[in-house]
């Protein structure tokens, strides 16, 4: 035992230095160990947590660009096809509003014409009436007498109206 | 921006002035100490420096001295020593843990680095599961070793000298380079194997030592008349309680390889400061003091990575014998 006794193991300081150890041990495990540990663990915890937030905004993102894109498209598809709808629409009151501009003018002629044509027709009808007089009273002086007058006249417009319907024929 | 000349971040009269100071200071250490003395005696020159400036004769004692006691129990300055490791790791890590948060400040983060490597050591060499479990044992004697080899090196271990009851003794010493302490943590890390291999294994872990299997069935075929074969099996029956004693002792080997390599290692260390201190006082010892620094560190990862090694083997090595 005077060998080990030389290098300096003694029981007493062995014991003391054993308790030292266990003391060490003990404290350490309760103010570093275990609340490292679990802060180690707690973040470990959040950073798996806030990859996964991550990861699930991302795919969110995703969806909503894909979302917003299909709307769109889907919008300008409708937009396209509200325009077309709008010029043809507007085509179609064009048209109408020309052909109804044609057939209110076509009408407007048609009235004139028939206007001008019963204008001309009573300029006629008096033309003949005061030719037929004329012809009778020139007729009368030519022949100085005086034909009667009802005879005549209705001589002279059977010959008018031969013609007449001959011209309006 | 015009560029600073300059050495090291200094101007060339600061660094050439600070070369000067350390050479002067150097030269007067080299001649004050003996080396210098000796060197200067051969030319028949003497000079005779102040007590102050030169360093004592170096008296190392493998044993620690008793500084005093307490309830009847002597403590020694080595126990002081162990006490100074125990309360500055103590309070460091209670002042890291009080209040910590999740986005660690500059302490906590050092702190939390030092602990994260120890953890992820043993979980790289004992897996995820074990790992965790020989932690708080492996990163304990990690801790004890480093930080009491380098607290040792400040500034007041074996250089403050008190009066005991048996005379002049030095009140601070590495834990260390006391033997009693690197036996106490060689034995804590024995108890801790064992305890663990006979926790996994149970009764089983006990094969691997007293392995008598194959002899008694050796026995047993002498008895059934199978002599060829009964030879044959207590011959290997005998090799097989054989290698189980040496296993066995190899356990206790473990212990003394373990105890004699650190207090070898620390108390070498101590002695080469001490010695250097002596032959070229002063500056001299710096670069001896950075190389004990290292030794500090290595002492503890060898120490704790061979705890690990063997609390690994202790449950798994057996495990896959028996298969």
């Amino acid at each position: 035992m005077g060998g080990l006794a030389s290098l300096g193991i003694n029981l007493p300081t062995l014991i003391a230095q054993l308790i030292n150890v266990a003391v060490l041990f003990g404290l350490l495990y309760l103010v570093a160990y275990k609340p490292i540990m679990r802060m180690l663990d707690e973040r470990s915890r959040k950073i798996k947590e806030s990859m996964d937030n991550t990861e699930h905004i991302k795919q969110q993102a995703e969806r909503a660009e894909d979302e917003a894109s299909k709307r769109i498209e889907a919008a300008a598809k409708e937009g396209q096809e509200a325009i077309a709808r709008a010029v043809r629409t507007g085509e179609e009151v064009r048209q109408g509003a020309q052909q109804q501009a044609k057939s209110e003018a076509e009408a407007l002629i048609t009235r004139a014409r028939s206007e001008i044509q019963r204008e001309r027709d009573e300029a006629i009808d008096q033309l003949r009436q005061g030719f037929a007089d004329i012809t009778i009273e020139a007729a009368g002086k030519v022949i100085d007498r005086t034909l009667d007058k009802k005879t005549h006249r209705d001589i002279i417009d059977k010959v008018l109206k031969e013609s007449t319907t001959l011209k309006k024929g | 921006m015009p560029e600073k000349k300059g050495c090291l971040g200094c101007s060339f009269p600061l660094v050439i002035g600070l070369v000067v100071v350390f050479l002067v200071l150097f030269i007067l250490s080299f001649v004050a100490g003996p080396l210098g003395e000796g060197l200067l005696s051969v030319f028949g020159i003497s000079l005779d420096f102040p007590s102050w400036l030169t360093v004592d004769r170096p008296d190392p004692h493998l044993p620690a001295e008793t500084v005093f006691h307490l309830f009847g129990f002597p403590i020694t300055n080595s126990v002081l020593g162990a006490w100074i490791t125990i309360i500055f790791l103590v309070g460091v890590s209670y002042i890291v843990t009080r209040r910590m948060k999740l986005v660690p400040g500059r302490l906590q983060a050092a702190f939390e680095f030092l602990i994260g490597w120890v953890y992820d050591l043993c979980t790289s060499v004992a897996g995820e599961k074990n790992g965790r479990r020989f932690f708080p044992v492996v990163a304990t004697i990690f801790l004890f070793v480093g930080f009491n080899a380098w607290l040792a090196l400040l500034p007041g271990f074996g250089s403050i000298t008190i009066h005991t009851a048996e005379g002049e003794a030095h009140l601070l010493r590495a834990a260390n380079t006391d033997i009693n302490m690197p036996l106490a943590l060689a034995l804590t890390s024995f108890v801790f194997v064992e305890f663990y291999g006979l926790r996994s294994l149970g009764f089983r872990y006990l094969g691997k030592f007293f392995n008598f299997g194959e002899f008694i069935k050796g026995v047993k075929l002498l008895f059934q008349g199978k002599v060829k074969d009964s030879i044959f099996g207590i011959f290997t029956g005998a090799i097989t309680i054989f290698t189980g004693l040496l296993e066995g002792l190899s356990e206790f080997i473990r212990i003394i390889s373990l105890t004699f390599r650190l207090f070898g290692n620390m108390t070498a260390g101590e002695i080469l400061l001490l010695v250097v201190a002596f032959l070229i006082p002063w500056l001299f010892a710096i670069p001896f003091y950075g190389l004990e620094l290292l030794i500090g560190f290595i002492q503890a990862i060898i120490f704790a990575g061979l705890t690990l090694i063997f609390l690994t083997v202790a449950i798994e090595a057996h495990g896959e014998e028996t298969h």
